[in-house]
């Protein structure tokens, strides 16, 4: 079975999408910079919704991008014939993605803490977004999975996704925002990133294979 | 020329593919209504009849790729309902699209789907079916390249790959030059032991290959020369 | 569409004859009531009476989202369409009473906090309530009227959703609670403080409105399958031709 898994971990490299994604963050982080005027002033406070509005955009953008070759080419099907079991094709898919996606958001990191002077390199912050990334991915994939075959589908998956995601973009931001001594409050926002994270893939699992066979 | 050897899967009732009042419905039209065959093992079966008629659907229903509304069938042994993945290792499907991953190369295709169908003999078994479908001197070319008819031929090695006992084809002679016709009959439509359902619209061809017939109008099976202990049904 | 048993199906039957006159009558009556019968609040004013409109619409929609959230277990459960139908019309009630909620409140919040809105946790989380059931609308919207597939996709969605709500009024109340509240919200009704005529209103406000919501839900669920069952048709009908 860990096999299969790697191997659906393999079939899901679809370089061209991802180097899209990651394409995406960094303008976008870019954008940020020009927006806000970030290079100065006190920048951090803003950074946390900065890296997460950022990462949830882009894993957004390319779980649709790294579906959608794979249902135009009717691939799904195949695996969906296959004797692999609906929730080990959504496990493998996922952590697919999780990983593209930390990839990503590290790179990302790199870059901030380059742009703004501040590090972000820190195994507190990198914790707390392998966790978020869990959480967020969970639901994404499952989401773009299922709506490979509409149209619209590039539109609607971030109205979906996003209200879904709130939970996870508070608790994030502000957990980000602790690890780098910002005033965040005292919620436990680590716990409740984890228990969102918790809660996304175990629903995400129980629901795919309802979800998927027609 | 039996390249071919598939597992021996036989169910009780003697017919190795059975369906009993199988129905789907979308919306409360019925695409596939009440379908009854019980068809026996090494039997080659014909579904015929009009665009619409309900062919891609009772197929779609018999790989477990749509889940019936009413009825039940039995494949291989394995209860459409209870047993699905297991259903799936025993058959092998030539759908209407080729579901080929693009970038990848014919080997790696194959390669892939072995892993997926956990094939004891991967790289002999893959190696017999790229030869003998002609996709062997293009074997390390990305699949985006090649032409429909490879697609075709690929889709049809990949159908047969981990030996299954029953096959599921949809006009498995589209895109196939005369050629290509002749190499689907040696290795999948006139194999002995291979059982073989295949939605066609090549009629004429039907005497060359067929053992029997099933006949779909509406969703109905009008005609059935295919089932066991069933001659002609109106 | 008759998805219920013996007894029940004949009491669903009656809903043009039931639904109709109650919720004409108790809306006439709380407008009535809320214009001229329930008196005038003493530091709010006039826009107070906003409340009959706003605190049933709120509990409304709720119901209304709770109706979408068993029918979606249905739907997944048993693939039976009606379901979907049943959905899809408590999901525009729920979504059409949450947004006259929200703008009821806006209108009541500007004269009396001087703001017509506050990222407060209550408006928020209704707010991503809104967002939620307006997505879920949006993809159905945009899926073909037969495809079992896309219906399925928004159920997996309504019941996820329906499980984020905890976990979203959680984060948006956390987050709150860093920032201090200008304004002291005291929320749709405090039934000690009120006097009898305003209680009164209210409830007819709830039958009036609840029926209401109730009406719509039924109109809009029959009128969804019915538009599921034309489109069957056609395809039959295309079918033939095309054969």
């Amino acid at each position: 079975m860990a096999v299969v898994v790697k191997d659906l971990r393999l079939a899901w490299r679809d370089r061209a999408g991802w180097a899209s994604a990651g394409a995406f963050a960094t303008i976008a982080v870019l954008t940020y910079s020009f927006a806000f005027d970030l290079a100065t002033g006190d920048v951090r406070p803003l950074l946390p919704g900065v890296l997460w509005t950022t990462f949830l955009f882009a894993g957004i953008f390319a779980g649709g991008q790294s579906f959608a070759r794979e249902s135009e080419e009717g691939t799904f099907d195949a695996l969906l014939l296959s004797p692999v079991s609906p929730t080990m094709i959504y496990v493998g898919k996922a952590l697919a993605n999780v990983l593209a996606m930390l990839m990503i958001e590290f790179a990302q990191l790199v870059l901030a803490t380059i742009l703004f002077d501040t590090n972000l390199v820190s195994l507190e912050l990198l914790v707390i977004v392998i966790i978020g990334t869990v959480g967020a991915v969970s639901l994404t994939t499952l989401l773009s999975t299922m709506s490979a075959s509409m149209r619209g589908r590039a539109m609607l998956l971030p109205v979906m996704a996003l209200p879904l995601l709130v939970p996870l973009l508070i608790g994030a931001v502000r957990a980000t925002g602790a690890a780098l001594s910002l005033d965040a409050g005292t919620a436990p926002w680590t716990l409740l990133l984890g228990v969102f994270a918790l809660w996304s893939a175990m629903l995400s699992v129980l629901l795919f294979p309802m979800a998927v066979e027609r | 020329m039996a390249l071919a050897r598939p597992t021996r899967v036989t169910a009780s009732t003697g017919a190795i593919v059975e369906t009993r009042a199988l129905t789907k419905r979308y919306g409360g039209l019925d695409v596939v209504r009440a379908v009854s065959i019980a068809l026996p093992p090494g039997s080659r079966t014909a579904l015929i009849g009009a665009n619409g008629a309900g062919k891609t659907t009772l197929l779609a229903l018999l790989s477990t790729l749509v889940a019936p509304s009413e009825g039940d069938a039995t494949v291989a042994g394995h209860s459409l309902k209870d047993r699905p993945a297991a259903l799936r290792r025993a058959i092998g499907v030539l759908a209407h699209r080729p579901m080929l991953y693009e970038e990848m190369t014919p080997l790696e295709n194959l390669g892939f789907f072995a892993r997926l169908y956990s094939v004891t003999d991967a790289e002999a078994r893959i190696e017999e079916l790229l030869r003998a479908t002609g996709v062997w001197q293009r074997r390390h070319e990305p699949v985006a390249v090649l032409s429909r008819g490879y697609h075709q031929r690929l889709a049809l090695a990949r159908a047969l790959l981990h030996r299954p006992a029953v096959l599921l084809a949809d006009e498995p002679e589209t895109g196939l030059d005369p050629e290509g016709v002749e190499m689907l009959d040696e290795l999948a439509l006139t194999v002995p032991g291979l059982t073989v359902i295949a939605a066609t619209h090549r009629v004429d061809r039907i005497e060359a290959w067929a053992t029997g017939l099933v006949r779909l109008e509406h969703g109905r099976a009008v005609e059935d020369t295919a089932s066991i202990g069933v001659g002609a049904s109106a | 569409m008759n998805l219920l048993f013996g007894p029940l199906r004949r009491v669903y039957g009656l809903w043009p004859f039931v639904l109709p006159p109650i919720a004409g009558t108790a809306v006439m009556a709380m407008i009535i009531g809320a214009l001229v019968v329930a008196p005038r609040e003493i530091i709010e004013g006039e826009v107070q009476r906003l409340l009959y409109i706003h605190f049933p619409s709120i509990m409304a929609a709720y119901g209304a989202f709770a109706v979408v959230f068993v029918a979606s277990l249905v739907v997944l459960w048993k693939r039976d369409m009606r379901w979907d139908a049943v959905a899809r019309g408590a999901a525009t009630v729920g979504v059409l009473f949450t947004g006259l909620t929200l703008a009821t409140g806006a209108l009541w919040g500007k004269p009396v906090w001087g703001v017509y809105w506050t990222w407060d946790a209550r408006l928020t989380a209704t707010l991503v309530l809104f967002l939620i059931y307006g997505a879920y609308l949006l993809a159905r919207s945009m899926a073909d009227e037969l495809d079992e597939g896309a219906a399925r996709f928004a159920a997996v969605f309504a019941v996820i959703g329906a499980f984020d709500i905890p976990l979203i009024m959680m984060s948006v109340r956390w987050w709150r609670t860093l920032h201090p509240q200008p304004i002291v919200f005291r929320g749709g009704g405090e039934a000690p403080a009120m006097p009898p005529e305003m209680v009164l209103v209210l409830l007819i406000a709830f039958i009036g409105i609840g029926s209401l919501a109730a009406w719509l839900t039924v109109l809009r669920s029959e009128t969804e399958w019915t538009a599921k069952r034309t489109a069957a048709l056609r395809a039959v009908i295309d079918r033939r031709e095309g054969a």
